[in-house]
């Protein structure tokens, strides 16, 4: 399966994936759908201040049971994801995070409702990330100085050029779900 | 009297800060709060300032002991560079001194070098 998958409407029913930076080259499965047993489900509230606490949760749990290259990986992966979903998703709908294993993947999925806007600036982000991940890190450091619209994105950025994880963007009507995944 | 080590060093809920000489201030533990520049901004602008006035030339950073931050604290790190960047006349070198064993140190402080390079230097202590 192809690590980019695009349908031409991000507002109705789409989904992108971008690949990891890091740890070589893609294998069969990387950056695919991840579906597998879910270790940890967290229901957060919309606009809540949740971020701190349920990502110690989260981290602290990927540290106690996965090995441990993975796990600072996913904390990174948990921390902006739902910091984002939080900051940037609809208030009125909960946000959920979960810890997902299969096979071959391990993952960090956070879903949440947002406005169309944000999910065509996710979209553009995500592509430029899977064209050069590191690029646009830097990209994003050197905005945070200067500013800019959009705001700079620097936590998807860190995402997948630091912690080397695969992102994937799902959106069926309103609802986004973002994953980052590696190989366990 | 050195103004670097007079700075008031706030008290933040997952980061130990102490100034550990006269040109070194440490930092170790988390930053995971949503707007750390409430806590580290005001210190990061102060020991500036004091190290400006103070005529230092070199300021070390010891963050090997950071072993998680936020993308919101990284930012705070490249407006240090940035300041010092944009000074004209006198400008200390900011050094950092970092652990290979911590990804986002290696990732983010290479980056940044990128950025500001004139004015920064990158120490690995592990």
């Amino acid at each position: 399966m192809s690590s980019f998958d695009r349908s031409a409407s991000p507002s109705s029913s789409s989904r992108l994936a971008v690949a990891g930076s890091s740890g070589g080259s893609l294998r069969p499965g990387d950056g695919a759908v991840l579906s597998g047993r879910t270790l940890v489900r967290v229901i957060c509230t919309g606009g809540s201040g949740a971020l701190e606490y349920t990502h110690a949760f989260v981290s602290a749990y990927a540290a106690d049971h996965l090995r441990g290259a993975v796990a600072p990986r996913l904390s990174v992966g948990a921390y902006e994801l739902l910091s984002n979903a939080l900051n940037f998703g609809s208030i009125s709908s909960d946000i959920v995070i979960e810890l997902i294993e299969s096979e071959t993947m391990i993952g960090v999925r956070v879903s949440n409702e947002a406005i169309a806007a944000r999910v065509s600036m996710l979209t553009e982000h995500l592509l430029k990330l899977k064209t050069n991940a590191e690029q646009t890190f830097l990209e994003e450091l050197r905005r945070s100085v200067t500013g800019g619209i959009p705001r700079p994105m620097l936590g998807l950025a860190r995402v997948a050029h630091e912690a080397g994880l695969a992102l994937d963007l799902q959106v069926v009507e309103r609802r986004i779900t973002m994953t980052a995944q590696c190989r366990r | 009297m050195s103004q670097f080590t007079a700075v008031q060093v706030p008290k933040a809920e997952t980061v130990v800060i102490s100034l550990t000489a006269p040109n070194q201030v440490k930092l170790s533990g988390t930053i995971t709060q949503k707007d750390p520049a409430h806590d580290l901004a005001g210190l990061f602008k102060a020991l500036h300032t004091a190290a400006m006035a103070d005529k230092l030339a070199e300021v070390r950073a010891d963050v090997s002991g950071l072993t998680f931050v936020n993308s919101s604290a990284i930012r705070l790190f490249v407006d240090w560079a940035t300041w010092v960047k944009n000074e004209r006349g006198h400008r200390y070198t900011l050094r950092f001194v970092t652990s290979r064993n911590v990804t986002w140190q290696k990732t983010s402080f290479m980056a940044l070098m990128s950025l500001a390079k004139e004015v920064l230097a990158i120490e690995h202590v592990t």
